[in-house]
């Protein structure tokens, strides 16, 4: 019996992820549909909607910005909705945020970005608070997992009091931190009502709307914190004279340093971080001879306060935070650094041990078919007769960027999403000799790639694309991409084949192929290198961890100890996890590791590896 | 150790060290406790370092999910180079909990050639390192009985229960359903956890 946040009624105390208690508020708030792309920390809100059943739209989109424009197009019509996202998402879907602001909306509007201070999982320390004030949206941030759901509930209020699109801004340590939530009442899930013909508001085209729209923009922003009031984002606490204004995460590490110290100090919470409650904080700062900000990421609440200083009467105040390096400006906060920044204590100096512990950096599973593709791609360029060091492989975003790691060390870029074949097209066009190859995954191809691929055959460009197709989105916890026939929520859907994408786009030679055939794969990749044109090859298999998970491993395969020279070959070739070395300097199988793909096998000279069935 | 417990949970990714670290928040929930917690878990689905923080509140309130180094009351290790990785968070007088099972990263399997791996050299710093005895749990002993090695992280709980005395058993059993679903698993976690549960108190007895 799996407990189920989403069914269980009013008043349960329960342990929930912060993405899970965001899932639970998006039913208390009477969302209709609920849209995102997969990116950590983020993935877990549409899943565990996905786990209430069809009951509300609830699947994922091909990418951020398609995401986005589903929300808009449903809230324009009066439903309520929610878009999931990471940080690099909400770039490729800025586009459409800002427009949204200019149209508003009927029915709230939710966007949830993840951001990933640390960063953990995720290509830049990127802070979103930046896209309130460019877009001139509201964004709230909330500080734990309660929290996390009563602003989904409160921010699709907020959307439908202001009539704008409300961005929930969360980090990491808000989404993936397990924390006790206190359930309220689900609403009828609030669908299309009505939509009526409305250019002035609607259509960009017009030159003279948009500016009223702008200035409807900025009139409806004001009311912001007026009602963000009624919905009590923002908190005061204590009321010494050393005051402290945070939010998110911050909040909780200051409360802990706190609670630890027992000082008299003011805590200034802000659930509203953009527009800037300026009332409550004028209110709030009163008599303060010293402001602490502490804040993940950027100085963004500390640089508002210093633009407002006059205003907040805080002109002869000491303002610390950020900018004059109180805090790092890299890197996410800890408990200690904030409890050291509020007090001023030294960190205490730790032990350590003399023992080197060996850096673990993410491998490619075992079995997995990536590991297969690169190592023939590799293999293919020396057999079209250059070297690896003359041949650049251009990387994309997902579990195939893992192949950069010794010993496949594969991928010489890794940018952002579908980057890796316009990227190879801007090295050709500048003058390169060489061959290029992109390697991109099948969801990075659906989500950004189609229109690089089109641009580089339209172009007549050079290059072998190599499209990594494991079938499902990987690296974020198995989500399903367009070439599914079925959502997770049983949805019926029709595929995209993506071999029909490529050929419509009218590349010059399409092959596709197993790339456990390591030399059969080698051998076309040699073959497509040579040639002329825009030449494909979708490397296809299934992810091997979701195959095992649904069918179960085909075997595995085990060492014998006699046959093994300790010439470690297959760890050299391979890199597989499943692989290491004893003490007596032999090579073992973790059996229960093993996926039984027989890659390692294949690079033993001396037949050490065998079969264990 | 005051009303506040800070828990280390030290993993390769795919071993169940996120699944402990629900089972103790779910229990945690239903004893009445204040918990947190809070992972770092890299890029890999699996075979990655993961760390996850727990932190349970006895009649006070837990704020922030994570903790820093030399905070750790407890240390619970399903693997031996990422528990030696995490020795910082160890308080003075902090428990360890180690299995005994080894995963060497690839980047140490490929320096092997060079010289070979001394894979004891972890249980002996382990030992060093902790003021206190460290509860070992061998992972062979938990396949004989519980069936499986994944059940590794319940014989871990069971000797953290037992050391903690934090939880009931019936409590353990019930976060258990919440958390692991299917019943083969719960009933090879329940063996593994009578297990760990028993090694403690051997342990206990002889310190």
């Amino acid at each position: 019996m799996e407990l189920n946040p989403l069914k269980m009624s009013k008043g349960i105390r329960l342990a929930l992820m912060g993405n899970e208690a965001i899932a639970r508020g998006a039913l208390e708030a009477g969302v209709a549909l609920a849209v995102g792309y997969p990116g950590t920390p983020s993935s877990e809100v549409i899943e565990t909607l996905q786990r209430y059943g069809s009951e509300i739209y609830a699947e994922w989109a091909v990418n951020e910005k398609v995401a986005l424009e589903i929300g808009i197009g449903a809230s324009i019509g009066g439903a309520r909705s929610l878009v999931t996202m990471k940080g690099p998402g909400l770039n490729i879907a800025s586009d459409p945020l800002l427009s949204a602001a200019y149209s508003g909306v009927d029915g709230g509007l939710l966007i949830l970005v993840a951001d990933d201070p640390g960063p953990i999982t995720t290509q830049t320390e990127q802070d979103s608070r930046w896209y309130g004030p460019l877009a001139k949206l509201p964004i709230i941030s909330p500080s734990n997992s309660q929290e996390a759901k009563d602003f989904t509930v409160k921010g699709i209020e907020l959307s439908e009091r202001l009539q704008l699109p409300i961005i929930l801004r969360t980090t990491t340590r808000v989404n993936h931190s397990i924390g006790e939530v206190i359930l309220g009442d689900r609403k009828i899930p609030k669908r299309y009502q009505k939509f009526e013909k409305n250019p002035e508001r609607f259509v960009r085209a017009g030159m003279s709307w948009n500016l009223e729209r702008h200035k409807w923009l900025d009139s409806r922003l004001k009311e912001a914190e007026k009602i963000s009031e009624d919905l009590f984002l923002n908190s005061l606490e204590g009321d010494g004279r050393k005051c402290i204004v945070t939010e998110g995460i911050g909040y909780q590490y200051v409360k802990e340093s706190f609670s630890m110290e027992d000082r008299d100090i003011r805590i200034i919470k802000l659930g509203l971080v953009f527009p800037p409650p300026l009332n409550f904080l004028a209110r709030s700062l009163e008599r303060c001879n010293e402001v602490l900000v502490v804040e993940e990421l950027d100085p963004f609440l500390e640089l508002t306060i210093r633009s407002y200083a006059k205003e907040l009467n805080l002109l002869n105040v000491k303002i610390k935070g950020k900018i004059d390096g109180f805090l790092p400006l890299e890197g996410e906060l800890s408990p200690e650094i904030v409890r050291s920044f509020i007090f001023g204590k030294k960190e205490e100096d730790v032990m350590k041990t003399e023992l080197h512990v060996p850096s673990r950096p993410p491998p490619l599973c075992p079995g997995c078919p990536h590991r297969n593709s690169y190592l023939a791609i590799l293999t293919g360029i020396s057999k079209a007769g250059f070297k690896r060091k003359d041949v650049p492989i251009f990387g994309d975003i997902g579990c195939y960027a893992l192949s950069v790691y010794p010993p496949l060390s594969a991928i010489w870029t890794e940018h952002s999403m579908g980057a890796s074949i316009s990227m190879a097209m801007g090295m050709k066009l500048s003058g390169f000799d060489k061959p290029v190859i992109a390697t991109i995954g099948d969801s990075t191809f659906f989500h950004t790639g189609i229109p690089p691929l089109i641009e580089a055959v339209n172009k007549r460009v050079d290059m072998l694309v190599v499209i990594l197709d494991n079938s499902v989105i990987a690296m974020t916890g198995h989500q399903a991409t367009p070439s599914w026939s079925e959502t997770e929520t049983g949805r019926k859907t029709k595929e995209i084949k993506i071999e029909d994408v490529v050929r419509g786009i009218g590349v010059d030679e399409l092959r596709i192929i197993d790339p456990y055939n390591l030399d059969e794969m080698a051998s076309a990749v040699a073959e497509l290198l040579k040639k002329k044109g825009v030449n494909v090859l979708i490397a296809r298999a299934p992810c091997a961890i979701y195959e095992q998970r649904r069918k179960g491993r085909p075997g595995y395969y085990t060492v014998k100890e006699d046959l093994c020279t300790g010439c470690l070959a297959c760890i050299r070739a391979t890199g597989c996890p499943a692989l290491y070395v004893t003490e007596n300097g032999k090579v073992r199988i973790i059996e229960d590791d093993c996926y039984g793909c027989g890659l390692c096998a294949k690079y033993c000279p001396t037949d050490a590896i065998v079969r264990g069935d | 150790m005051g009303n506040r417990i800070n828990i280390l949970i030290s993993s390769v990714g795919g071993q169940g060290g996120l699944s402990l670290s629900r089972m103790i928040a779910v229990a945690s929930g239903i004893s009445g406790y204040s918990v947190a917690t809070g992972e770092t878990l890299g890029m890999a689905q699996r075979f990655g370092s993961v760390k996850s923080f727990v932190r349970i509140g006895l009649g006070e309130k837990v704020y922030s999910p994570v903790f820093s180094l030399r905070e750790a009351d407890y240390l619970l290790c399903l693997e031996l180079i990422e528990c030696t990785r995490n020795l910082g968070y160890l308080r003075e007088n902090g428990r360890t909990i180690a299995s005994l099972e080894v995963k060497p990263p690839i980047s140490m399997s490929l320096e092997a050639s060079k010289s070979k791996p001394n894979y004891s050299q972890y249980i002996e710093t382990l030992k060093s390192f902790a003021s206190n005895e460290v509860i070992f749990i061998d992972p062979d002993e938990v396949r004989r009985a519980a069936g499986t090695i994944k059940a590794v992280n319940a014989a871990i709980l069971g000797a953290f229960v037992s050391i903690s005395n934090l939880f009931e058993d019936k409590v353990i059993l019930e976060s258990m359903r919440e958390v692991l679903g299917s019943e083969k698993a719960i009933e090879s976690s329940r063996k593994a956890y009578e297990l760990g549960k028993s090694l403690a108190k051997k342990e206990q007895s002889l310190a």
